[in-house]
């Protein structure tokens, strides 16, 4: 076995336990139980911080990408997404595509 | 949606919400994730089992550029560099699990693999107008089928991976933290999302001064305890 098979074994095993972890920990509480806001609110933390790192400070090819590019992007698709009814895959296109026309009009 | 009741309507329409604007983001993180495997010189199998063994991307990318080192480090700490950044699975599965309105816990089994951001944040978005006896069919509707465009995705940039310069490369990688925000973005009227919102982001700091592999934990730690005191500060949720 390859160490990437046994590395993608192990990583595989772990994440499906923390899966049943939380599910086998929550089972017995009611959605008001102040252990599931907590831990709502850690999971809804954890993806912020993940989007505010993605935009801010990315690794790999979008690092590429201006910073300005970056939070255009992001500013469009949140403010059409806040105007027109929370409706997602028109945002995230309109965002896609502003940040990929300030991106190419920064390199003129 | 809430007038749906019956488990085979619920489940269409999860795989419905499933290919929109979520089969959008997580075709074109997939795609770049299929390409970068290829580049670290990993099988097309191994692409796919890692979309749907492990199913979070963090996790995978550290995998695949353990891989591409050869594993200099050696597994162990790619391995617990990957759990670390995928440890989020163990709050979102807490958060989820009462939402199902199953008593059971046996019953929750087939919905456990797909625990994962997406599903997780679209149900906790659809979730309130779906009728709980039903919303474990809508989960496993949308699971499964962000599971099959998932790997179907990765398995397309694997074979494309020669095609995809560094700017596609980076619009691809743009759309998936684009579509968490606005995921974000659309839950920011209801105050307890909205703390953990902001906390989160001001927690977000943490990751430039600890070890990049537990930075995200740690931020989602303290930023969601922080929402948490905050609001029952306020005495809401």
């Amino acid at each position: 076995m390859e160490a990437a098979d046994i590395a993608l074994a192990l990583t595989a095993l772990a994440c499906l336990m923390l899966r049943s972890a939380g599910v086998w920990l929550a089972g017995g509480l009611g959605s008001d139980h102040p252990v599931i806001a907590w831990a709502t609110a850690i999971a809804q933390a954890t993806l912020a911080a993940f989007v505010m790192l993605a935009i801010i400070a990315p690794t790999g090819a979008l690092a590429d990408v201006p910073l300005a590019a970056r939070l255009f992007g992001l500013g469009v698709g949140v403010a059409v997404c806040l105007a027109f009814g929370r409706n997602l895959l028109p945002a995230l296109l309109v965002g896609l595509v502003a940040m990929l026309a300030l991106r190419a009009v920064m390199k003129f | 949606m809430g007038s749906v009741t019956s488990s085979r309507s619920a489940a269409l329409f999860g795989a419905r919400d499933a290919v929109g604007a979520a089969g959008v983001a997580m075709a074109a993180t997939f795609l770049a994730f299929g390409a970068a495997v290829r580049e670290a010189g990993l099988p097309p199998g191994w692409a796919l089992v890692a979309c749907w063994a492990i199913y979070g991307m963090p996790g995978q990318l550290v995998l695949v550029q353990a891989a591409s080192t050869g594993f200099v480090g050696g597994i162990a700490p790619a391995v617990m560099g990957a759990i670390a950044v995928n440890a989020r699975f163990l709050p979102m599965a807490i958060a989820i699990t009462p939402l199902f309105g199953v008593h059971e816990r046996k019953r929750l089994i087939p919905a456990i693999p797909f625990i994962a951001v997406t599903p997780w944040a679209a149900a906790m978005r659809a979730f309130p107008e779906i009728a709980a006896s039903v919303r474990l069919s809508w989960f496993l509707g949308f699971g499964l089928t962000s599971w099959v465009v998932a790997g179907l995705a990765a398995l397309a940039g694997f074979y494309v991976a020669g095609m995809l310069d560094d700017h596609a490369r980076a619009a691809l990688l743009f759309v998936n933290p684009l579509y968490y925000a606005l995921l974000l973005a659309a839950d920011v009227n209801k105050p307890a999302p909205r703390r953990a919102i902001l906390c989160g982001a001001a927690a977000a700091g943490l990751t430039f001064i600890l070890p990049a592999s537990m930075g995200l934990l740690a931020a989602g730690i303290i930023g969601g305890t922080a929402a948490f005191l905050w609001g029952r500060k306020r005495g809401s949720r």
